[in-house]
């Protein structure tokens, strides 16, 4: 072999191996998250209507400090849609229309989905309070003893006084 | 839509709503007699229980006040009436806010006292089935000013949180127009019927 034949091989050798790894010389890092969070608004009371066009505040929350990350409006439907911060996993939902209010934190280590014994939940309290009501009856019966009591006590004693 | 949930009032405005609260409260109370008992009982329930009746109206819902029918039927103790259905729909359905209870009754209840005011002007002391027709068109009146003004108070109160008024005023009265003509509709009916039967309940 001829040394300039030589040379031309080792040079040969010495691109190829460069070329086979490219990737030592930076690091890349690639993570995997979830990009969107769904919040949905909707009022309690039997009709589970959506609130719509109410304004969203999403706030972030970063070691303990929240700070205001998104505004917005929930859709015709009550949804609104935002995608979280990279490193960013806890969140407080504010839904606000016409002095109606309502939050909701969403923790995105704690699974972000909604379990279905949270969602039976959810709709047992958006459902018609029949117990609310029967309770209620109980309390203005009770309530209306006392206030009759209190009264005939008051009309007694205008009676001793006379 | 007329209950205002915690945290959306600034406090020296939801403070000031139980200072309100408080003296009407008071005032209202030292004037109830023992035969207003009953009554008072019955409104107060059909109230409580009315704002669990919705109507979906457009991108919202609203529900019954019956604040002005309130009114129109207790007088000055609609106050407590109001009061009353409040803290039980606040920690019964969780409506509006604990901390807010005492504007929100202002909101309803000086409506109501306006609403019994209006009727028992425009319809008179000699309330009876002869003069039915009148007691009912005053009754409706009165049922429906009721809710436009606790309509406007809330517009008013909502100003502080940066809303428009203008704006809010609108949102909320077109959205309220089947309640209010329900609740005029309805005051108006019951009034025409306690006239012609039982005229002795405005008799006071």
């Amino acid at each position: 072999m001829k040394p300039a034949k030589i040379i031309t091989l080792l040079a040969l050798i010495l691109i190829l191996c460069m070329a086979a790894m490219p990737t030592s010389a930076h690091r890349v890092i690639v993570q995997g998250q979830v990009s969107e969070i769904q919040i949905r608004a909707y009022f309690g009371g039997g009709s589970a209507d959506p609130m719509a066009y109410a304004d969203v505040e999403i706030y972030a929350v970063r070691g303990g400090q929240e700070e205001l990350y998104k505004t917005g409006k929930t859709n015709d439907t009550g949804m609104y849609y935002f995608q979280p911060l990279i490193g960013v996993s806890e969140y407080r939902a504010v839904v606000e229309a016409t002095g109606h209010r309502g939050e909701e934190w969403v923790n995105l280590t704690e699974g972000a989905g909604i379990t279905e014994a949270e969602q039976e939940e959810a709709e047992d309290e958006a459902g018609l309070p029949l117990t609310g009501i029967i309770a209620g009856f109980g309390y203005l019966t009770g309530l209306a003893g006392i206030a009759m009591f209190l009264t005939a006590r008051k009309m007694k004693k205008q009676y001793e006084n006379k | 839509m007329v209950h205002i949930s915690d945290g959306v009032l600034a406090e020296w405005l939801w403070g000031g709503g139980w200072a309100v609260t408080a003296v009407i409260l008071a005032y209202a109370l030292s004037k109830m007699r023992n035969e207003d008992v009953p009554r008072l009982s019955v409104i107060t329930a059909a109230v409580f229980v009315s704002s669990l009746v919705h109507i979906s109206v457009g991108p919202t819902s609203v529900h019954f006040i019956l604040n002005g029918f309130a009114g129109v039927m207790l007088g000055i103790l609609a106050y407590p009436c109001i009061f009353v259905a409040l803290v039980l729909q606040c920690f019964l359905f969780g409506h509006g806010g604990v901390t807010t209870i005492g504007i929100n009754a202002v909101n309803m209840g000086v409506p109501a006292l306006i609403a019994y005011l209006i009727f028992k002007t425009g319809a008179g002391r000699g309330i009876g089935p002869e003069t039915k027709n009148r007691a009912s068109l005053f009754g409706a009146i009165a049922g429906g000013v009721a809710v436009v003004l606790a309509l406007l108070f809330l517009a008013a109160e909502l100003l502080t949180t940066g809303e428009e008024f203008l704006e809010t005023t609108v949102l909320v009265v077109s959205t309220h127009i089947p309640i209010i003509a329900v609740e005029a509709i309805f005051t108006g009916v019951i009034v025409g019927f306690i006239a012609t039967v039982e005229p002795e309940l405005f008799r006071r």
